[in-house]
């Protein structure tokens, strides 16, 4: 498996068949409905997050918190290596008669080790899974998307059209559209 | 006194929808500075220039151009770095542990309440740096091997342990920060009309479209981040308080320092908030995000972590007392009625007293009278570091070592200075991002609780 997850993007795609939505709920009831008829529902984009969408059109559960735990065990280790190495093996210093080894002293660094490495090794590997990198091209399909407008997106072909656009018009889309090749053409 | 409950005030007033949303959070930042943004500006700019030059001067001649002495060598100077660090607490326990709390309330605050914490952090950070004198070796605080030779640095310090903590502190709040505004950078880059600012956020909105799956792992993040950031803030203002409890210095060895620092960042970080969201509603006209409702739960906040830390005050006193120490109880009276009394009643009104104003609803809702109240928690936590640094230190165990410190121009042009850095700082981020979280408040504009 690839670290970034092909279906967040929209390159190299076939036809796609669009419905714009303006509410939520709306959005919500026609995801529910094409999961219902066993469609296929490639991505829905939205401006702010809509809680359990992901999971009506079938987005697994994320294994990023076992990345963080794994990133937590690294910065954890690498510190307690560096505070051995640097205080214990090589140049061993004794402050105040206090432990040389696995001091309670050694806690603070460790931790904030610990949180450094699960916060950025996790924020990594995010920003790979989803293709988000500076200076990506963003692949838009409309100037609201970020803004007050949500898109429904199904492959053509691994859906019947007609159904398709009869569930956008029927859940009370504003608009359906047709992507082939980057070109989008609204159906009436 | 009656007051008629409603089952919940809603987060946001004024009716208003997603596209709304947008329009009001974008305005300032599509449109040209107004006069107010300049004058600001200009005036926040010539006090960092002011910065600037005091600590040119403090490099080029040398520290003593600050009036620290043998006995008191940490004078203004750590009392504004703990300062600024306590105030940048508030922006993380907002966008952090509200956030664990699932307190919405915070969703239209948390923005600039973060970046404030990444300022004032910047703030804090200049202060221990220029203490060390000779600042071109200051990656001797690093872990290398001292002057690179064998000797490395001492873990067992708590000195250093704040080299990481202050650090990871800040590099964790900003990726907090620049995460949380990756979406709405999207925004302003569909919004904005100029081929340079298109450039700008488009860069910076690293290609993000607002695709469900994407969201559904980013919220996932912001939930981890957050649960990291809570226990990292805590320790925080927990290791910057051991540079003082693990040391023998009578009334800097106490064990109650961590929790009562952290009461005390907490309480001087929602002063600031409300310092400065009070003027950012009125100025930029969010009276219908940045609610009534707000400002009263933050005024609940600092009430209660300013009885927390009065409590603390008095804890402090009474074990001194119990402890049976000589030294101990010498210095907690002489704080009290010592030549710095002045600054002990101060810190003892402005953080203990003043907050109780805000058990009575009208003060808890009045913007203006919160702000002065703000104004007088700020003041107040600046002088509770000075009565903890400087009244211990000038009078020590050897009376013939005794002395009084008065901070010299060069301090307190830094010191002014560092408002001029973070104001600098605040009205560029208003200008050229989002003040409030447009994605997150969008999320709860139709009220259901």
């Amino acid at each position: 498996m690839g670290i970034i997850d092909k279906k967040v993007s929209l390159r190299n795609r076939g036809k796609l068949l669009l419905g714009v939505y303006e509410d939520e709920d709306q959005l919500m009831t026609a995801a529910k409905k094409l999961a219902g008829h066993g469609i296929p529902v490639l991505d829905v984009y939205t401006p702010y997050p809509i809680h359990g969408l992901d999971r009506i059109i079938g987005v697994k559960r994320t294994n990023l918190t076992v990345i963080a735990f794994l990133c937590g065990l690294t910065g954890f280790s690498l510190a307690t290596l560096m505070i051995w190495y640097m205080n214990v093996h090589d140049w061993p210093m004794i402050v105040g008669n206090k432990p040389l080894v696995f001091a309670t002293s050694w806690i603070p660094v460790m931790f904030e080790s610990t949180v450094l490495c699960t916060a950025f090794g996790m924020a990594f590997f995010f920003f790979w899974r989803n293709r988000l990198a500076h200076g990506i091209q963003p692949e838009l399909l409309d100037d609201r998307q970020t803004d007050d407008r949500m898109i429904v997106v199904v492959e053509a072909e691994h859906a019947n059209a007609d159904e398709v656009m009869s569930i956008y018009r029927s859940t009370g889309a504003v608009e359906t559209r047709e992507r082939v090749g980057g070109v989008q053409t609204t159906i009436k | 006194m009656n007051h008629d409950s409603i089952i919940r005030q809603p987060l946001v007033v004024g009716g208003k929808t997603p596209t709304d949303v947008t329009a009001d959070i974008t305005r300032p930042i599509l449109n040209k500075p107004t006069t107010a943004w300049r004058v600001g500006f200009v005036i926040s700019f010539i006090f960092l220039l002011l910065l600037v030059w005091t600590i040119g001067y403090t490099v080029w001649t040398g520290i003593g151009v600050w009036n620290i002495n043998k006995s008191v060598m940490w004078g203004w100077d750590i009392t504004n770095f703990v300062f600024w660090v306590g105030i940048g607490h508030a922006g993380t326990l907002i966008s952090a542990i509200l956030l664990l709390f699932r307190q919405k309330w915070r969703m239209s605050i948390n923005r600039s309440a973060e970046a404030m914490t990444i300022f004032a952090v910047m703030c804090a950070a200049i202060f221990p740096v220029f203490h060390m004198g000779r600042v071109w070796v200051g990656y001797w605080a690093l872990p290398l091997p001292n002057s690179f030779g064998s000797l490395w640095a001492n873990f067992q310090s708590p000195l250093l342990w704040d080299v990481f903590a202050i650090s990871t502190y800040f590099s964790v709040s900003l990726l907090f920060w620049y995460l949380g505004l990756i979406p709405d950078i999207a925004t302003i880059r569909d919004k904005t009309k100029t081929k340079l600012s298109r450039f700008w956020y488009r860069f910076f909105s690293m290609g993000w479209t607002g695709s469900t799956r994407t969201w559904a792992r980013y919220e996932v993040v912001s939930l981890i981040l957050a649960g990291l950031s809570t226990p990292l803030v805590l320790s925080v203002h927990t290791i910057v308080s051991t540079d003082f409890a693990t040391s023998l210095v009578p009334g800097w060895h106490t064990t109650i320092f961590p929790p009562y620092f952290v009461a005390g960042a907490i309480f001087s970080g929602f002063g600031m908030v409300l310092t400065l969201l009070i003027v950012v509603r009125k100025v930029m006209n969010y009276e219908n995000y940045i609610t009534i409702g707000h400002l009263e739960a933050m005024a609940k906040v600092v009430m209660l972590t300013g009885t927390m830390v009065g409590m603390a005050y008095i804890t402090e006193f009474f074990v001194a007392w119990y402890s049976g120490v000589e030294y101990e109880q010498y210095a907690f009276a002489n704080r009290m009625s010592g030549p710095y009394w002045w600054a002990y009643w101060s810190m003892m009104f402005c953080n203990l007293v003043s907050p109780q104003v805000f058990w009575f609803r009208w003060a808890r809702t009045t913007p203006w009278f919160i702000f002065m109240i703000s104004i007088v928690v700020n003041v107040g936590m600046w002088f509770e570091r000075f009565v903890i640094i400087v009244t211990s230190l000038h009078r020590d165990y050897l009376p013939s070592s005794w002395v009084m410190y008065t901070a010299s121009w060069t301090e307190i042009g830094i010191f002014l200075g560092t408002f001029g850095l973070f104001f600098t700082c605040f009205f560029l981020f208003s200008k050229y991002l989002p003040v409030i979280n447009m994605s997150e408040l969008k999320t709860i504009l139709k009220n259901r609780e």
